[in-house]
């Protein structure tokens, strides 16, 4: 009987609910979902997987089973994703490149001399290395090899020489080129060029506070790192060859995203390009580049699987109407908008703490961000007339960047916390205890971060809104 | 034994699939640069737009068998990682199962969609480029990832069965010790 509606095509069956109930089927395929992705069933499958099912349900099985066939392809061929293989290819290249060591040089010269000067150094010269990379984990990876001997050397705290490393590494995420705001503008379906530009002030803002609170500490404690020597303006100039590189991507990626004169993907090559030269220059290996075009096609594979797999269930709820009501019922509860702003933040730091970040993103975003949305008033809402003070556009930037850097954090806690393990791979004089501990301070930091962030949110909506109006 | 030369046998695809995806990925940064260039000097390449975009199938698709292999797709080990013996490996085989399963449901209904494309002569909007090559190449990609799939089933029963023998075909959950140790090893500085 079932099989026959089925195979008619007529949209009730399974569960025996029938149209009539979309909400419904939409929480069991939530329920399914979420229980596949606890038994480890990869994100991709468990998303398909739950969507087909709700598909087939709402919508009969031949349009579903039509549907589900054309979303890969459909889903994954489109024009802005082809920036994120360029994205990830930079970052791989710029691993190769060995600019790393001269931009520590270069921060070493020109802040070295302040209170905890080369831990200082060190967080700005991650800031600069990720304007060439998007990866957290790789980017603590390099600093632990260069950064970390010399603080050692100058005798600096072992905690804070690790721990600043680190969360170093973090910064990545947010100064472009950054596939997790990519990926966070594909599922939001925001403007990809706002997001970029939208990250740099926040990134560098993350770099101050952090440089801040060395500074603090080392002033009150100065046996953990003391300032190094003051450097020449001579000596200064020298350094700034080595660092010209990273200034052409970042101008020419900026300067493209702000005035139009190339898409972001052809900026992101052009970019990418800049840095091959570079490390062809610093006398790359044909092996090494074989390893970093294999590492970015996997990288790659993965993540475009895990999009459509996700976008999968996304044509589901729309057909369930799920994330309407969600956002009703959210905008419903007697509470400060703020107060449950801070509540769907401090949900997004107990689940990284248990996957990673995209996944997190993708799994959350479709059901979470229409209720934020909803929170500040509506796609049609006023600044004037916004809790948050904001405009449509404004709070889908702003909450997108709030969000990565709130999943990036998850990067340097307990359990998981991948970037103190990187670190203390590296280094094995240094256990990943002390590493968690010398992070600590870093992770107050990352806090009060994500409070300015969201008490001033011009910080973040400043530059999208120079480059819309 | 039968399961190592299965191994084999799909390792040589997929590491020469990932291979020309990464070289694609190359290949198009290289021209796209160019094509600024000479956009700028005045001289546009025109269709190369559409051309770049259907690239796009190359890297989407041929690598999410070397991703399994490698065990890069994305998911929550907390619970399987805590599991211990022949209940571990059943978790796991029904996992790989339905995997399997959406797999082989997607290849067939994927393979629809190009067979139809290249019917009614679908073909991009400007410069009227078929698209049944780029969309064939999602059943192409996915029909690794089934292969490589079934052989993790294989290698799930065979724990299941004989819980003492070694792990083979099957991905190991690594520690975050063991994941930092991948990440250090794929950079210099």
């Amino acid at each position: 009987m079932i099989f026959e509606k089925l195979l008619q095509g007529e949209p009730s069956g399974i569960f025996g609910i029938g149209y009539e109930d979309p909400n419904t089927v939409g929480i069991i395929c939530i329920i399914i979902i979420l229980t596949l992705v606890v038994c480890g069933v990869r994100v991709v499958f468990a998303a398909s997987i739950a969507g087909i099912i709700g598909l087939v349900e709402l919508i009969g099985f031949g349009p579903a089973l039509g549907n589900i066939g054309a979303i890969p392809y459909s889903k994954s061929v489109t024009f802005v994703l082809g920036l994120l293989p360029i994205f990830i290819l930079i970052g791989f290249l710029a691993y190769q490149a060995g600019i790393t060591r001269q931009l520590f040089e270069a921060a070493k010269a020109w802040v070295g001399a302040v209170p905890g000067g080369l831990a200082v150094a060190t967080v700005f010269s991650a800031a600069g290395f990720a304007a060439v990379s998007g990866a957290s984990t790789a980017t603590a990876a390099v600093f632990s090899r260069i950064a970390i001997p010399e603080m050692l050397k100058e005798g600096y705290d072992k905690k804070l020489a690790a721990g600043v490393v680190a969360a170093g590494g973090t910064l990545a995420s947010l100064i472009p080129p950054s596939a997790i705001l990519i990926i966070y503008a594909i599922i939001v379906e925001e403007s990809i060029g706002a997001l970029l530009l939208a990250g740099f002030l926040p990134g560098i803002f993350s770099a101050i506070v952090y440089a801040g609170i060395i500074i603090l500490w080392a002033k009150f404690n100065p046996t953990l790192g003391p300032p190094s020597r003051k450097y020449t303006i001579n000596e200064k100039l020298k350094t700034l060859p080595g660092v010209l590189p990273i200034l052409i991507v970042i101008a020419v990626i900026v300067s493209a995203i702000y005035a139009g004169w190339a898409t972001p993907t052809e900026a992101g090559s052009l970019g990418a390009f800049v840095v091959l030269i570079m490390a062809i220059y610093n006398k790359m290996k044909l092996a090494s580049l074989k390893i970093a075009l294999i590492e970015t096609a996997k990288l790659v594979a993965m993540i475009f699987s895990i999009i459509w797999g996700v976008l999968i269930f996304v044509r589901f709820l729309g057909f369930s109407g799920l994330p309407e009501n969600f956002a009703n019922w959210i905008v419903s509860l007697p509470y400060d908008p703020y107060i449950i702003l801070l509540l769907i933040l401090l949900g997004y730091v107990i689940l990284g703490m248990f996957i990673d970040a995209i996944g997190l993103l993708l799994l959350t975003l479709p059901v979470v961000y229409p209720a934020v949305i909803l929170l500040n008033g509506g796609p049609d809402v006023t600044a004037d007339q916004s809790p948050f003070g904001m405009s449509f556009n404004q709070v889908s930037v702003w909450f997108g960047i709030i969000v990565v850097k709130m999943a990036e954090v998850c990067l340097i806690t307990p359990p998981i916390g991948l970037n103190c393990f990187v670190v203390a791979g590296v280094r094995k004089d240094i256990p990943v205890t002390d590493v968690f501990k010398g992070v600590t301070l870093f992770f107050i930091a990352d806090i009060l971060t994500i409070l300015a962030l969201v008490m001033f949110p011009a910080i973040i909506t400043w530059l999208p809104d120079l480059m819309r109006s | 034994m039968f399961l190592k030369s299965l191994d084999k046998f799909l390792s040589y695809f997929e590491d020469n699939l990932i291979l020309f995806s990464g070289i694609s990925i190359f290949i198009v940064m290289i021209l796209t640069s160019f094509q600024i260039l000479s956009r700028v000097m005045g001289y546009p390449w025109p269709g190369y737009l559409e051309i770049s975009e259907l690239t796009i199938s190359i890297f989407a698709f041929l690598g999410v068998a070397y991703a399994q292999k490698m065990d890069s797709h994305i998911r929550m080990e907390l619970l399987v990682a805590n599991l211990k013996g022949r209940i571990k490996w059943l978790v796991e085989l029904i996992s790989s199962f339905v995997s399997l399963l959406i797999v082989v449901i997607l290849i067939y209904y994927s393979l629809l969609f190009a067979i139809d494309a290249y019917k009614i002569g679908d073909s991009t909007y400007d410069y009227l480029y078929p698209t049944w090559p780029a969309k064939i190449l999602v059943p192409a990609g996915f029909f690794f990832w089934a292969l490589r799939l079934l052989l993790e089933i294989i290698g799930y029963s065979r724990m299941l069965i004989f819980k003492n023998e070694s792990p083979f075909g099957i991905p190991i959950i690594k520690s975050p010790e063991e994941l930092a140790k991948e990440e250090i090893s794929s950079i210099r500085d």
